[in-house]
């Protein structure tokens, strides 16, 4: 009725009317986020299931620190610390540091090459759910009577047999994480896939950027490592319920399982490091101003880690004594090269570059320190006659925190400041992220450095007692504090999110850093449902540096025939 | 769609060197049988990859001038949302419980688990969604 009372339309001077979203009531909202099938959805979820493991397995190491920081059992008992420290390891790798690959992964991998989606959608939150339910059933073995699983998280056998560990947490801890793994398969499945077939027109595959070229080599090590995995999963789980004799020492069983469980564990810490290594080289180039210096040796690098990180499986069985050392030793030796082509890549990109110290960058320069000591112990381990003395000890402890937190840890707040606002559509604080990353920086060298020196004085892993002779008390007090600073240095992370969550304006740009150079910077923060609604045309590694900054880029880039300008304005929020 | 082959090729002839120098020089059993089944599944796909790249002219995203309207117009079929992971995936935890506590629960498992399977399939076969 009203419509005919209208004057006509002479004459359109209004604008559009811009579809706003109503925001979904609590229980829709819950629906969209369980039924989701949307990439970016998934991943959050993904990153925020991750977090929320790697602060209860955090809790666990203050725990732990507590445990350790005197001689004589003060806070709990040794089989509670070896269910600790079994579960701090377990929560730590794989669901954490992995399933946080794939969060990584799912959000930015599909924004990079220009695609909707992920190949597999339904797959993709299948694969959440195995990680989710498998998880929560390794983690279930707390309220079992015998409690959780206490061999290590790389469960020896026969320390792991239905003779030694008993519990129905061991077969909750063995089932879990093959049902974790599954869902750690079909996502590197769907990565691969989506990778080989859903790229843009022109990204072509030495267009793409490098973290998803990490995320490409990271999932074909998913698809050689996690099946081994789970096969020895399986096949332990039946051998404690079912009786069968496939890993009794009596039949080799021993080894077999070791070589098994590290064919899997070293590409394993791969599979971390690797994406991660790839937000290092997206950060580095943004910051510098300059585009990465030497993009294929990068790319080569990768490839050549990813190829060699299965030739050296055994340097973590030199003690074992039943290993052919001089092939692993050389091995494990000349992965030294395509990592520090890497570490060259990086100076490279920032030599000469205009660096400014955004909270992103100064993540990544910590963990460029912090890794290369992890490195360079990792040098030393990697010569049999050095590991004899300090395998199994705190240097190996030192060692692997320093590579694997350094790389993991601090990457990952690196990319989370970075992606933030791509994510949230919020900048997160510079003041309060640039406090965070140095309590974290001090909080981690604190605890972690005086171990190398624990390790050398003789103390071993795993054990949580010491006597007062032993003259571990100065360095672990050291250690304790430097781990509650660490702790306390989080707070301020999560203070950060909340606050700008309620206050922090909404970032109207597409490219709020300015000078981002892979896709996901050429569409609105966050992305609409399906990533892009026009693409800018691809004609060099940067396409969105090159539609940004078009006095810069190659000439034919230049002359842009579609020129996305109003992605930002139709963007819907995360649903 | 060479570059793609080539990768999993590179890392095929790696492997295979790689096992037999390994063998060669430890005579180890389990070893190398790892590092060759992890050679042939890298000659698996690179094989697959490279065949077909051979049959197929170069994609718009292999070439270096590609255009964005080049790309398929039929670009493919995104579920918008869907309950069966969730009730697949609950069906698989289920199975992986009763296999640490009892048999019925191993019933129940396999029971949602078929539902979500059967539900997964033929979810785009009828209703609002068919095509």
């Amino acid at each position: 009725m009203t419509l005919l009372n209208e004057p006509p339309v002479t004459s359109r001077t209004t604008e559009a009317p811009v579809y706003t979203p109503r925001r979904p009531s609590i229980g829709k909202a819950i629906v969209n986020w369980v039924t989701s099938t949307d990439h970016k959805t998934i991943g959050y979820m993904y990153i925020f299931t991750s977090m929320i493991w790697f602060f209860i397995a955090g809790l666990m190491a203050l725990v732990i620190r507590a445990e350790l920081a005197l001689p004589g059992l003060q806070v709990i008992s040794l089989e509670q610390y070896n269910q600790l420290f079994t579960m701090h390891g377990t929560i730590m790798l794989l669901l954490f540091a992995t399933p946080l690959f794939v969060g990584f992964g799912n959000v930015i991998m599909p924004l990079q090459i220009g695609s909707p989606d992920v190949a597999f959608p339904r797959l993709n939150m299948f694969g959440y759910w195995l990680f989710l339910f498998g998880g929560l059933i390794v983690g279930a073995g707390f309220l079992t009577p015998g409690g959780a699983a206490s061999f290590g998280w790389f469960a020896y056998a026969p320390l792991s047999n239905a003779v030694f560990s008993p519990s129905a947490g061991a077969d909750l801890w063995f089932i879990g994480l093959a049902v974790g793994g599954l869902g750690t398969i079909l996502s590197g499945v769907n990565f691969v896939t989506t990778i080989m077939t859903m790229r843009a027109p022109g990204m072509t595959m030495f267009r793409m950027p490098i973290f998803t070229w990490t995320i490409f080599i990271t999932s074909v090590l998913v698809l050689v490592a996690f099946p081994v995995l789970a096969a020895a999963l399986v096949v332990m789980f039946i051998d404690r319920t079912f009786g069968s004799v496939v890993f009794l020492p009596e039949n080799g069983g021993a080894i077999l399982w070791q070589h098994l469980f590290w064919f899997f564990g070293h590409p394993e810490v791969y599979i971390i490091a690797l994406p991660f290594f790839g937000i290092a080289s997206e950060i580095i180039p943004v910051f510098s101003r300059k585009p990465v210096f030497g993009y294929k040796g990068l790319i080569f690098a990768t490839m050549a880690i990813g190829a060699l990180s299965f030739a050296v499986w055994a340097h973590h069985m030199y003690v074992t004594g039943s290993v052919y050392l001089p092939f692993f030793a050389l091995m494990t030796m000349l992965i030294a090269v395509p990592t520090g082509v890497k570490f060259f890549n990086w100076i490279g990109t920032m030599w000469r570059g205009s660096i400014s110290f955004d909270t992103p960058m100064l993540w990544t320069m910590g963990f460029m320190v912090t890794f290369l000591f992890g490195g360079l112990t990792g040098i030393i381990l990697s010569a049999p006659p050095l590991d004899f003395h300090v395998s199994d000890s705190y240097f190996v402890v030192a060692h692997f925190h320093y590579v694997v937190f350094g790389t993991v840890v601090f990457l990952m707040f690196a990319g989370l400041y970075f992606w933030w606002p791509k994510m949230t559509g919020k900048m997160l604080n510079e003041r309060l992220g640039k406090i965070h990353f140095w309590l974290l920086f001090i909080g981690f060298q604190v605890t972690f450095l005086v171990q190398h020196w624990l390790g050398v004085q003789g103390m071993p892993r795993r054990y949580g007692d010491y006597l007062p002779v032993d003259g571990f008390t100065t360095l672990n007090i050291v250690s304790t504090v430097g781990a509650a600073i660490l702790g306390i240095s989080t707070l301020f992370f999560i203070w950060n999110v909340l606050t700008t969550m309620k206050n922090a304006p909404k970032v109207t740009v597409d490219d709020p850093w300015g000078w981002g150079g892979s896709l996901e910077w050429a569409t609105s923060c966050p992305p609409p449902r399906h990533n892009f609604t026009s693409l800018p045309r691809i004609r060099s590694e940067r396409p969105a540096f090159d539609l940004h900054h078009p006095e810069l880029a190659p000439p034919s880039a230049r002359s842009q025939p579609q020129i996305s300008t109003s992605a930002s304005q139709s963007g819907g929020g995360p649903s | 769609m060479k570059i793609e082959g080539w990768t999993f090729a590179l890392g095929f002839l790696f492997f295979w060197a790689i096992s037999g120098a390994y063998w060669y020089l430890s005579r180890d059993e389990v070893g190398t049988t790892l590092l060759v089944l992890t050679g042939a599944l890298a000659f698996l796909v690179a094989f697959y990859v490279l065949y077909t790249a051979k049959r197929v002219y170069p994609r718009p995203e292999d070439r270096s001038d590609g255009e964005i309207d080049e790309a398929d117009p039929e670009y493919g079929f995104f579920s918008p949302h869907s309950w069966w992971p969730l009730v697949v995936g609950l069906g698989a935890a289920t199975i992986a419980m009763g296999l640490v506590f009892a048999v019925w629960v191993i019933v129940l498992g396999g029971a949602v688990l078929l539902l979500g399977i059967v539900g997964w399939l033929f979810e785009y076969y009828r209703g609002e969604f068919a095509r």
